[in-house]
């Protein structure tokens, strides 16, 4: 736990105070000039040229430096920094431990890395966070998940495709996948921290924009009154996986609370979109250094080798109405539901198979408790294997062109949609 | 009446894709003065330099615990940790426990009985006592 550094406030906050309280103006004018001082500091971004900044006093912590040496020689001014300076990447046992186990490029510099985990919540400079790389990493990640569901379940709707979206690579996904690469996290964030750490403020949220979608006018009034949003103007105003754009009024209440609690939905969140933004800015970083063949292969092996049962991702309302009218727009016989077998019809615990038929061919079945049951479970079995549809595991993907020397794209299968009841 | 959309998360399994050790860090502790770290001692003269270059994923940290046993621990990524203490042995009995743990997956040890364990979906099925011929009887 670091205790509080009045050095490190914001200059508005020390103005402010130093006119509501007459009695300490001497040390509030010390310290407001030491905040403007920071606040005028110039950091630089590469390590060829880094400026020596003049040595003014020294924070002091109160350690007996002489008993307990630093293990490490921090640069001056690093503690007053939001995050670590870029040259003390290169001393991160952590960092170049991450590097290796994730088999980045050689051509990705450890000074990327680092910045790749400093979130705009720790440090709101976009020149030292990991804004700009999030972003190109989910453009990335989103366009190679969608494409690759496409093509792969070509029959999906849009709500199934969103929710497939959403499983690949949305937040928990990523945040999954970033814990699971052994990235660990710093309690606070702060310029004296190791480098190797992932850096989030658990109360406050960035300002990072790292994703498409507008703010509805109408987003309160959707929330409060479920007003009903269509699949089109989801395609159209809200984020990649067809969520509301959240507004800002919506998480202050949370925020309020962060702060007298431990560990409520809020800092959750917080904590789940840091990871998350660190998978999208290493893969924005890998992208950025080794180009467009790398940052493929990286997302194929961690975000689309992962297994998601699409089966499951199926709600139905009414799937026998559903099947009839697939069947009357394909010009299949109507289909018909008919006893396979049955036992104990008597007993406690009958079971029913019942298959759905169309003509001779027979869509789907199902075993079920009671014949409604099993005519309802053997419609859905059959919608499901229409809508899961697959030309096969080694499908093309557009992207697959870009590659070198690669055979000219040939259409994808389209299907002509799901079904739209009335 | 539309299909709707139920929410599922994709889980990864290690090794599908890409591999990902799951030691991320590695402490040797050894003792200056003590007789038991004497293995120890000529461990990280001799081997440990060549051990550390050869295993870039993990961290490794080497410090002095004085007047008691040296001793390696190694942290995982699933947050556990496991230690050995390596008390009068050889270097090279050293570099066997050093490479048991970057080895280790860092969970409980449990007695396998199933060789292979799969979250795919099984090939044949599940057998149906209600399909096939049955059995007259």
């Amino acid at each position: 736990m670091k205790r509080l550094r009045i050095d490190r406030w914001t200059g508005q906050l020390l103005l402010a105070r130093s006119g509501a309280s007459p009695a300490s103006t001497p040390r509030a004018a010390a310290l407001r000039s030491a905040a403007l001082s920071r606040c005028t500091a110039v950091r630089s971004q590469s390590t060829g040229t880094v400026r020596q900044i003049p040595k003014e006093d020294d924070y002091y912590d109160g350690t007996d430096h002489t008993r307990f040496p630093p293990l490490e020689q921090l640069p001056p001014k690093a503690t007053s920094l939001p995050s670590p300076p870029p040259e003390r990447a290169l001393q991160s046992a952590k960092l170049a431990a991450l590097h290796a186990r994730l088999s980045l490029p050689e051509r990705l510099p450890l000074q990327t890395l680092a910045r790749a985990l400093v979130d705009a919540s720790a440090d709101e400079n976009p020149q030292f966070n990991n804004t700009n790389l999030a972003f190109v990493g989910q453009s990335l990640i989103n366009y190679h998940v969608a494409e690759w569901i496409m093509c792969r379940y070509p029959r999906l709707p849009m709500g199934i495709l969103y929710a497939a979206m959403k499983g690949y690579a949305g937040p928990t996904s990523l945040h999954h996948v970033a814990r699971s690469w052994g990235v660990e996290h710093a309690a606070v964030p702060g310029g004296e921290v190791d480098p190797g750490l992932l850096q989030f403020s658990m109360h406050k949220p960035g300002d990072a924009i790292i994703g498409f979608g507008y703010r509805r006018a109408e987003a309160d009034g959707m929330k409060k009154h479920k007003w009903r949003h269509g699949m089109s103007s989801r395609v159209v105003f809200d984020d990649d996986f067809g969520e509301v754009v959240d507004s800002e009024e919506a998480k202050d209440e949370l925020q309020l609370r962060a702060d007298t609690e431990y560990g409520n939905e809020y800092t959750r969140s917080l904590a789940e979109k840091a990871f998350a933004t660190c998978a999208r800015a290493v893969t924005g970083a890998i992208y950025a250094h080794a180009g467009r063949d790398r940052a493929k292969a990286f997302i194929k092996s961690h975000v689309l080798s992962r297994t998601l049962d699409l089966s499951r991702l199926f709600a139905f309302k009414k799937p026998t109405r559903e099947l009839s009218m697939l069947c009357a727009r394909e010009d299949f016989e109507p289909p018909v539901a008919r006893l396979l077998s049955e036992t104990g019809r008597l007993s406690r615990t009958p079971v029913y198979v019942v298959g759905i038929f169309s003509g001779k061919d027979k869509l789907g079945e199902a075993a079920g408790a009671s014949l409604e049951h099993a005519r309802t479970k053997a419609a859905m079995n059959a919608l499901k294997s229409w809508y899961l549809y697959s030309p096969g595991e080694g499908v093309r993907v557009p992207s697959d062109v870009l590659a070198e020397d690669a055979a000219p794209w040939e259409p994808a299968y389209i299907d002509m949609g799901e079904i739209i009841g009335h | 009446m539309t299909v709707r959309a139920l929410q599922q998360i994709s889980t990864g399994r290690n090794g599908v894709g890409s591999f990902i050790l799951q030691c991320k860090k590695m402490d040797f502790h050894y003792c200056d003065w003590a007789g038991s770290s004497k293995g120890m001692n000529g461990f990280i003269k001799s081997l440990l330099p060549k051990f550390a270059a050869s295993n870039t994923q993990v961290e490794f940290a080497v410090s002095p615990r004085p007047s008691k046993h040296p001793v390696i621990i190694a942290q995982y990524i699933n947050g556990r940790e496991k230690a050995i203490c390596v008390r009068n042995m050889e270097p090279y009995e050293i570099l066997k426990k050093a490479e048991l743990l970057r080895d280790a997956n860092g969970e409980k040890n449990r007695r396998v009985t199933k060789p292979v364990q799969s979250i795919n979906e099984s090939v044949r099925g599940v057998w149906s006592p209600y399909h096939g011929n049955g059995l007259k009887v």
